[in-house]
């Protein structure tokens, strides 16, 4: 146990540098998630019809195939068609394209379970379509969305995990290096597994409150 | 004579194969109340829409005032900031506030400023009796209180003829009345209205005319006490004796 | 042609890990799917003591990220038995989809209406029989669309176990990409499998759905 203790203390800096590192990941991730996924939503429910298969191919791809592939193909392959990428550009690309996909499909599925007469009312107080888009419909869509964007969230903590396979020295990064240098893998990634389960506690419990705090009376799941 | 407010001319209007109107013509003169009257399926409630270009007709012309609002090239949100609609279920925007649900089309459509909005949103509540209310989230008010919500919505656009299409269908019997005394005092104040009601008691009293459509069409049309003592047509006798009862 | 030469050479190395990849994701699903309905059924008939047992294994599993769990088990299992890596790692993967089958199936048990458990014992059926033979066989159809998903999710999860050096389809385009110098084309081609894979599991899924899918 004093082994234990004394093993705990020595990685604990090096962990943490790792932690602030995957915060950075999942933070920046997220937001390329929100600003690339919130147009794609759009245009899959209010876009023309060629765009919408475009943008359903995009969803199937990166929907379809494992983040950790994907990662690859950033970063060891697009050098080759030359465009190079960094360690952590490529996880930033990566990790937020893929959310993308992902948020763009709960966006989409809110968007549509926005009553329609919401819409009817908008357009005959004399507001264009993408106006009523804009001030009407989003603002209702997103906040019905919430609970599966938190998920999300809280997920992205997780997906990080796996950029320590291109060498990004996130906490897994950290954990790998610290593991052979200890020669104590199993402790070491015991370790690294609470760290996690101690920061997805945080983001969850956050989030909560966050949800709680902008919930607006009659805009729940079924919205009238 | 004045010049009508409202032209409606030979309206037709389809759903692929399905015919709704089939030649609907009518003519409203300003401050005038007209209720719509007909059997479900008549098409009232795809006439109102067409009015305000919602559904614009598959044939025929409606002008505005002296403008041809079914002409091509004419800009149909602006239309519509000049007709007001209130539905039957409300269509409140649930994000918003009472006062929110107001000043939304004032700030994004009438481009006015926030505080000007506020107070032209607060007249408006106050002229449909819900000032107090103005800061209730639809899902905290009642019915009643909803269309009434709604009527102050489409006031404040400042339009030139307000549509109602059975604005208390949704409600229950006790909350109509608070609906139907705004609907009056407008009337009372001049406005033009068009509304597609069962309310026979306030077509009686408040309608210059009522109009009796089926099967897409105008079957008759005038005074109440001439549609409801003396229709001349037998549809409408039929009509009318089903709803009396 | 060189490049449809490439490619062709490129695709053949790297499908042959296609057979491992398929199989270490029956392996996982299969331990996930008998860990999941059993602690599923712990959890909702169990022994208090029990149910926060199983409580805590799908809360903690699950606040995890896969790839910690995997490096964990494979550690742990390879210290104490002798097992190869695809062994450990598809078991590691399993545990770990244990936890969130157990939600599954556990959320699928509480849907299934509480009329049905009262119905069979009051035919006399004990506990045990009526959830076997009652409650079971509804669940099990009324989780189908939540199980699809996470099968699918295990296929693509199934590439991590390319880091304790399996060789799936990830670790053989990885390979061939060393030799050829055509990571673009290597990788490339990992995607479009995985793709391909995906699509034919979740048409399969649908159509397991409309046949057994029940709906209350």
């Amino acid at each position: 146990m004093h082994d234990f203790i004394d093993l705990l203390n020595k990685v604990t800096p090096d962990l943490w540098q790792g932690t602030v590192v995957t915060l950075q990941i999942a933070v920046v991730s997220l937001a390329l998630g929100m600003i690339v996924g919130l147009p794609i939503g759009v245009g899959r429910v209010y876009g023309p019809v060629w765009l919408q298969r475009i943008l359903g191919a995009y969803l199937t791809l990166f929907q379809g195939t494992p983040l950790l592939i994907q990662l690859f193909v950033v970063y060891y392959g697009l050098p080759d068609i030359g465009v190079t990428l960094g360690r952590l550009q490529a996880a930033f690309l990566t990790l937020g394209l893929n959310s993308a996909a992902y948020q763009a499909e709960y966006l989409r599925s809110a968007l549509q379970s926005v009553s329609e007469g919401q819409m009817t009312a908008a357009r005959a107080i004399g507001m264009s379509k993408w106006q009523a888009i804009w001030s009407v419909i989003l603002p209702q869509a997103v906040r019905l969305a919430l609970p599966a964007w938190s998920n999300e969230a809280v997920a992205m903590l997780k997906y990080t995990s796996v950029v320590f396979l291109i060498a990004v020295p996130d906490l897994m990064g950290q954990a790998k290096i610290l593991a052979s240098r200890y020669f104590a893998p199993i402790q070491i990634y015991l370790i690294v597994a609470v760290f996690y389960i101690v920061l997805v506690g945080i983001a969850y419990l956050i989030l909560t409150l966050i949800e709680r705090r902008t919930r607006i009376p009659g805009l729940t799941g079924d919205a009238a | 004579m004045t010049s009508p407010i409202l032209r409606i001319e030979d309206v037709h209007k389809s759903y692929g194969s399905l015919q709704v109107l089939k030649g609907v013509s009518l003519t409203v003169q300003p401050r005038e109340v007209v209720v719509l009257v007909g059997p479900s399926g008549s098409g009232k409630s795809t006439l109102l829409r067409c009015i305000n270009l919602l559904n614009p007709p598959t044939k025929g012309r409606i002008w505005l005032e002296d403008q041809e609002i079914t002409a091509p090239g004419v800009n149909q949100d602006r239309v519509r900031q000049s007709i007001g609609m209130v539905f039957q279920e409300f269509n409140l925007f649930t994000h918003l506030t009472a006062l929110g649900n107001v000043m939304i089309g004032l700030v994004k459509v009438r481009k006015m400023r926030k505080h000007e909005a506020h107070d032209l949103a607060m007249f408006e509540l106050e002229r449909v009796g819900l000032a107090d209310r103005a800061h209730y989230y639809p899902a905290q008010l009642s019915g009643g209180q909803k269309q009434r919500v709604a009527i102050a919505r489409a006031l404040g656009m400042d339009p030139h003829i307000m549509l109602f299409d059975e604005p208390t269908s949704a409600l229950d019997p006790e909350l109509t009345g608070e609906v139907l005394a705004v609907m009056q005092k407008l009337a009372a104040e001049g406005m033009t209205m068009i509304v597609v009601s069962h309310e026979m008691g306030f077509a009686r009293q408040v309608a210059n005319r009522v109009v009796f459509m089926e099967d897409g069409v105008v079957v008759e049309e005038g005074t109440p006490q001439q549609m409801f003592e003396q229709p001349v047509h037998e549809r409408t006798r039929a009509f009318l004796r089903n709803i009396m009862q | 042609m060189e490049l449809l030469q490439d490619l062709l050479t490129t695709f053949n190395f790297i499908v042959q890990g296609l057979w491992v990849t398929i199989s270490v994701t029956a392996v996982a699903l299969t331990v996930g799917l008998a860990l999941g309905i059993t602690m599923a059924i712990v959890r909702v008939y169990g022994h208090p003591a029990l149910q926060t047992a199983v409580s805590v294994y799908s809360v903690v599993i699950r606040a995890t990220p896969v790839i910690v769990i995997i490096f964990i088990l494979f550690f742990v299992i390879s210290r104490y038995i002798n097992l190869s890596p695809f062994w450990a790692g598809a078991l590691a993967l399993g545990f770990a989809s244990g936890a969130y089958q157990t939600e599954i199936f556990r959320g699928a048990i509480q849907a299934v209406q509480p009329g049905q458990m009262i119905a069979a014992r009051a035919i006399g059926m004990s506990r045990l029989q009526a959830i076997q033979s009652i409650v079971l066989p509804q669940a099990l159809r009324l989780a189908l669309p939540s199980w699809g998903n996470e099968a699918t999710l295990v296929l693509k999860d199934s590439t991590l176990v390319f880091a304790v050096g399996v060789p799936e389809i990830l670790r053989r385009a990885q390979q061939v990409s060393a030799r050829t110098f055509e990571p673009f084309l290597a990788f490339g081609v990992a995607l479009l499998l995985y793709l391909a894979l995906t699509l034919i599991t979740t048409q399969a899924l649908q159509r397991l759905e409309r046949r057994y899918r029940l709906q209350v």
